[in-house]
């Protein structure tokens, strides 16, 4: 061999060495990153799926369920794993009970995301999930839910309902992923960490044709998903259909409360609907009928709405003045059918005159509670009249009026109570005693919820204070619920100034007064009507606020019905029957009901409110 | 003709396998055997029934094996002045063989180029590569050749285009290409730097090009080119100004002018070799002008085949680009490519262990008993299995390498030569390709992919060479 040739035979020899090194550095290298590699192997061949738990259920205070959870099942589908060769797309509709249009439509959506899982159908049932699995075929998944029922079927926005999680519900709660769900309004929302439960994750190994092969590592590493809470609400839920049947075709509010606890007996907003309704395959239709219904079912008004008092707000003038000194009990004022001032008349009805404390509160004057008020805002002591509604703002606010109360339902309204400020820019501070008049007997621009007014019945009912009206008494596992349901909350009023006019809600249903109707034989029931002005051509709003028995009271109740009239004509009977259905679980008066079911309020306003809404969703 | 036939036939068949390079014979078992041990961890089915059934990949693969043991011995006995003789033969049946298989054959995966018969499958184009070989060493040891002569060039140029063209033909490019390891042979029977230089310098282009922005690849080229001529000539200082003024200019002109940074370096390039060449012919240092030259082929060659690549249609375009890997192919071989690292990097050092690659396992390596089957080596067995595959392959082909050399006789050399061109160039483009440093050429590992055809024709390509050198050794002074 020639030395070129021996020269030649090297350099080659040496390209193929380097050709090994090339390919043994390479190999080197990849080592440095075996554990980025090992990751994504781990990613390809462990999957993991997320176990759902059941929906925490909701028991009420008798321990009868109000709210139970169903097993259920969504239908996913990956377009890109169905089967090429078509599949028995007729058993399938069968099984899912959907109609051959609709899984069309489904499945040329998922077509837009072809290795996405998604959506075809929700809430198949359990056997046809099953059926469903036998079919086997590849690329149609299913995913456990759970589906609310409601034995009852009542309590619609007192309960909540459970929708699909949001964009912003995803970014605000780490939990979320999308296609979960969420309680949403009610206690479904109020509660909803205690009652989704925990997510839990299981592994499997799965091969190329994702095909699940079994448990990774024997399921040592899966997190089994823990269930959610079981609520027990203070709810009763026989009171709460039986009151939400006496409501049927009215609107209105009815809130009852347990004085001694703050516990909310019967929550009902008028018109409610069926919770059912909002569960399965017809809840986005049913959901929009009810969005479009001006009488607004889907408005929890027993917490949110703003009602104009009324005459059982004259309870509340009393009370401040006879803490302030400006009235005693047996203070008399006249009343001939009115109070007269400045050429104006707040009238009033006809009565005896002239009345003292306790008369006036069972007769409902509005001339005596006229003077007490204009007594109490021009007292020489404040200086000026804004500086007495000043003191007068501190003493309501501390009824639980003008502010939300703190109570575990979602969303509750603040309700109103005028200020001087805002008295200031209304009239550009030319405001006298009687531009705020109204407010004596709770009319003007006086707010409040239902729930604020059965709150002041409790507080009437309790002489002087409340504790935070709640809808949830225990949680499952724990010792008790939140701290701030087991404080008193005391009014800047002494209970010794309660005795006159606890004296009076008790003449005024037992001895003579507006309240007869509420008459229970053996029950010392205290009561106080309403009928509060919506506007000059409406019919008033009828109201009654009421709790019994007079001594150690059991339950304090309001009841409000817009548009009903007098508070002795529909509100009364309504509150003495759902006071007689709780305290003796009994009717003495089945003529009584029928009264109540037959009486029809005149929605004159609310029928015009739909014409004008439907007239004007046609036109676009 | 036989001018080298002076030792008497006899003599050495008694004494054939007393002969045989045991070495090679060794390698070339142990890496047969790896290769089976692999298939079988690839197609192994636990829920199979019967371990032993015919239906298994791996027990196709050890009746394979069976039949290369007996060709092996067929191609051991046989008389070496066969192989001599029947060259011009074996290459117009290999000829033969690939037109059949293009008019008459099979498609596979695209490819026109298979041959079925009752279940097993054969392509052609193994045997074409024995027979091109077989033709190569004959052409290239006839007394009269010489490599440097244009019309020598021409016929060991048509001897491997004859069998190009028509594998190009069957849509089997891939394999076609395996033909270009001849370069490699060539090089050692001494063709001219002149002449191989510019072919490997073009490749390198054309390839980069596609790869790489133009400014990076002449960045790149200055680079290279002030490094060679410092080696030449030293003078650090000198050269380091040179490449600071080039480069410097470029980005002056680029900024001043808004140019492209490309077309900058160009224009201050073209002036430094106007430079360059009045300093070659002042001074007479022609050892530069070589260089220059190349550098000037550069500068028309990068920008024309961009032109050219330019005005071709967009899906030729992306058979080019996928060829050279640069987008995925419409078979997803990109998934293939990444799905073989994850196998091989998730390997460890030391493996997941025989049959415990879940990559393997579960299937989410495509083509992993074939043309992948070295992913199954690196996530089982780690760095410490694919160190001793590539270190066995690298032995055999240096152990044929140096048999070439020992062999005195130009058939000999050169057949041996050709053998381990084709394992390099399949290794390194089947290995480099599982590890992402090749583009996916669907060329499989030899020996050890799946697959009759390939593990016969290579058993004969190499079989031939140890027949060979088993000829000659006995006699031959030369010790390497």
């Amino acid at each position: 061999m020639g030395n070129s040739a021996k020269l030649r035979y090297n350099v080659l020899r040496i390209v193929v060495i380097g050709v090994g090194v090339v390919l043994l550095g390479r190999l080197l290298w990849m080592q440095f990153n075996a554990e980025e590699y090992r990751e994504m192997a781990r990613g390809n061949s462990i999957k993991e799926i997320v176990e759902y738990p059941m929906r925490g259920e909701i028991l009420d205070r008798n321990g009868e369920y109000i709210v139970k959870s169903r097993v259920c099942y969504d239908v996913m589908v990956v377009y890109n794993e169905l089967p090429d060769e078509g599949f028995d797309t007729t058993r399938l509709i069968s099984i899912l009970d959907i109609s051959r249009e609709k899984l069309d439509r489904e499945l040329r959506k998922a077509s837009d995301n072809r290795s996405a899982q998604t959506l075809i159908v929700g809430y198949l049932t359990q056997d046809n999930k099953l059926r469903l699995d036998e079919q086997n075929i590849p690329g149609i998944y299913t995913r456990f839910r759970t589906a609310r029922e409601y034995p009852r079927k009542v309590g619609g926005n007192l309960l909540g309902y459970v929708s699909e999680v949001k964009e912003e519900d995803i970014k605000a709660d780490s939990y979320y992923t999308a296609g979960d769900y969420k309680g949403s309004n009610g206690l479904e929302s109020a509660y909803e960490e205690l009652l989704r439960g925990k997510k839990g994750v299981s592994y499997y190994i799965t091969n190329s044709h994702h095909a699940n092969l079994g448990a990774y590592n024997n399921g040592n590493n899966d997190i089994p998903p823990q269930r959610g809470l079981t609520l027990t609400s203070t709810i009763d839920i026989r009171l709460q259909e039986f009151a939400e049947d006496l409501m049927e075709g009215k609107v209105g509010s009815i809130v009852a409360i347990e004085p001694a606890t703050g516990e909310i007996l019967a929550m009902v907003s008028s018109p409610s609907y069926n919770p059912d309704l909002l569960v399965g395959r017809q809840r986005g239709n049913n959901y929009m009928e009810m969005f479009h219904d001006q009488r607004q079912p889907l408005f929890n008004r027993s917490a949110k709405a703003k009602y104009p008092p009324g005459s059982t707000f004259k309870l509340v003038q009393g009370l401040i003045a006879l803490e302030e000194g400006v009235l005693s009990p047996s203070t008399k004022y006249p009343c001939h059918e009115g109070y007269r001032y400045g050429g104006r008349t707040m009238k009033c009805h006809a009565h005896s005159s002239p009345l003292d404390l306790r008369d006036a509160v069972a007769h409902s004057c509005n001339a005596y509670f006229c003077y007490v008020f204009k007594d109490m805002i021009t007292n020489s002591k404040y200086g000026s009249v804004k500086e007495g509604v000043r003191v007068w703002n501190d003493y309501v606010y501390s009824f639980g009026f003008g502010r939300q109360l703190g109570t575990d339902l979602y969303g509750e309204g603040e309700g109103y109570v005028p200020t001087p400020e805002f008295y200031d820019s209304r009239y550009n501070g030319r405001w006298n005693w009687g531009t705020v008049l109204s407010c004596s007997i709770g009319q003007g621009e006086m707010g409040c919820t239902p729930l604020q007014m059965a709150n002041l019945a409790a507080i009437i009912a309790n002489r002087g204070y409340y504790y935070t009206p709640h809808l949830i008494k225990a949680i499952e596992g724990r010792d008790s619920i939140d701290r701030r349901f087991y404080e008193r909350h005391y009014t800047m009023v002494d209970s010794v100034n309660f005795v006159p006019i606890v004296e009076g809600m008790w003449r005024s249903v037992n001895v003579s007064g507006t309240s007869r109707g509420a008459y229970l034989e053996g029950w010392d029931v205290c009561g106080k009507t309403g009928t509060a002005q919506s506007s000059s051509k409406t019919p008033d709003h009828s109201t009654f606020l009421s709790f019994a028995p007079k001594n150690n009271p059991k339950i304090a109740i309001s009841v409000y019905v817009e548009y009903g009239g007098f508070g002795s004509t529909i509100a009364v009977p309504i509150a003495s029957l759902i006071e007689e259905m709780y305290l003796t679980d009994t009717i003495t008066r089945p003529h009584l009901i029928e009264r109540v079911k037959n009486f029809k309020p005149n929605y004159g306003y609310y029928d015009r409110k739909q014409r004008n809404y439907d007239a004007k969703r046609n036109k676009q | 003709m036989y001018e080298y036939n002076y030792i008497s036939s006899k003599q050495y068949d008694n004494r054939l396998f007393g002969n045989v390079d045991k070495v090679a014979l060794g390698l070339y078992i142990a890496i047969v055997l790896l290769g089976l041990l692999f298939i079988t961890s690839a197609s192994y089915d636990p829920n199979a029934e019967s371990f032993f059934s015919l239906s298994h990949n791996y027990m196709k693969q050890a009746m394979w094996l069976g039949v290369s043991g007996v060709v092996a011995t067929i191609v051991l006995l046989l008389d070496r002045r066969l192989f001599h003789m029947f060259a011009t033969p074996a290459y117009i049946v290999g000829i033969g063989l690939l037109v059949a298989a293009l008019l008459f054959g099979r498609e596979v995966n695209g490819a026109k180029a298979w041959f079925e018969f009752g279940g097993f499958r054969v392509q052609p184009v193994e045997f074409a590569k024995i027979a091109t070989a077989l033709m190569m060493a004959r052409v290239m040891s006839d007394y009269s050749f010489n490599i440097n002569r244009p019309i020598d060039l021409i016929k060991i140029g048509a001897v491997i285009m004859l069998p190009f063209s028509i594998i190009v033909l069957q849509n089997d490019t891939g394999s076609g290409l395996v033909l270009a390891a001849f370069l490699f042979v060539f090089i050692r029977e001494g063709l001219s730097k002149y002449i191989y230089f510019p072919i490997i310098f073009t490749i390198v282009l054309f390839i980069t090009s596609l790869i790489f922005t133009p400014l990076t690849i002449f960045t790149a080229l200055l680079v290279l080119f002030t490094l060679y001529s410092l080696l030449r000539h030293g003078s650090l200082a000198g050269h380091v100004q040179f490449l600071c003024m080039v480069l410097l200019g470029a980005l002056l002109l680029s900024l001043l002018t808004s140019l492209d940074g490309y077309v900058a370096l160009m224009i201050v390039m073209s002036v430094a070799v106007i430079i360059l060449l009045y300093f070659v012919f002042k001074t007479h240092t022609l050892s530069l002008l070589w260089p220059i030259v190349m550098f000037v082929y550069a500068m028309i060659f990068v920008p024309a085949s961009d032109f050219l690549f330019s005005k071709l249609e967009p899906h030729q375009q992306n058979r080019i680009h996928t060829f050279v890997g640069v987008v995925d192919d419409p078979q997803n071989l990109g998934y293939n490519v990444r799905q073989s690292e994850i196998a091989i990097g998730s390997g460890g050092i030391f493996g997941k262990g025989f049959l415990e690659g879940t990559q393997n396992r579960y299937n989410f390596v495509p083509e992993k008993h074939t043309d992948f089957i070295f992913s199954v080596v690196g996530e089982e067995w780690g760095f410490m299995g694919a160190m001793t595959v590539i270190v066995l392959y690298i032995a055999l082909i240096l152990r044929l390498m140096r048999m070439g050399e020992r062999i005195k006789e130009p058939f000999g050399r050169v057949y041996c030569y050709s053998v381990a061109a084709m394992l390099l160039l399949h290794v390194c483009v089947n290995i480099g390709m599982t590890i992402g440093v090749m583009p996916v050429m669907g060329i499989p590992l030899p020996l050890m992919s799946y697959g009759g055809s390939s593990l016969l024709a290579f058993t004969i390509l190499i079989m031939i060479a140890i027949r060979l050198d088993a000829s000659t050794s006995d006699n031959d002074g030369l010790s390497l």
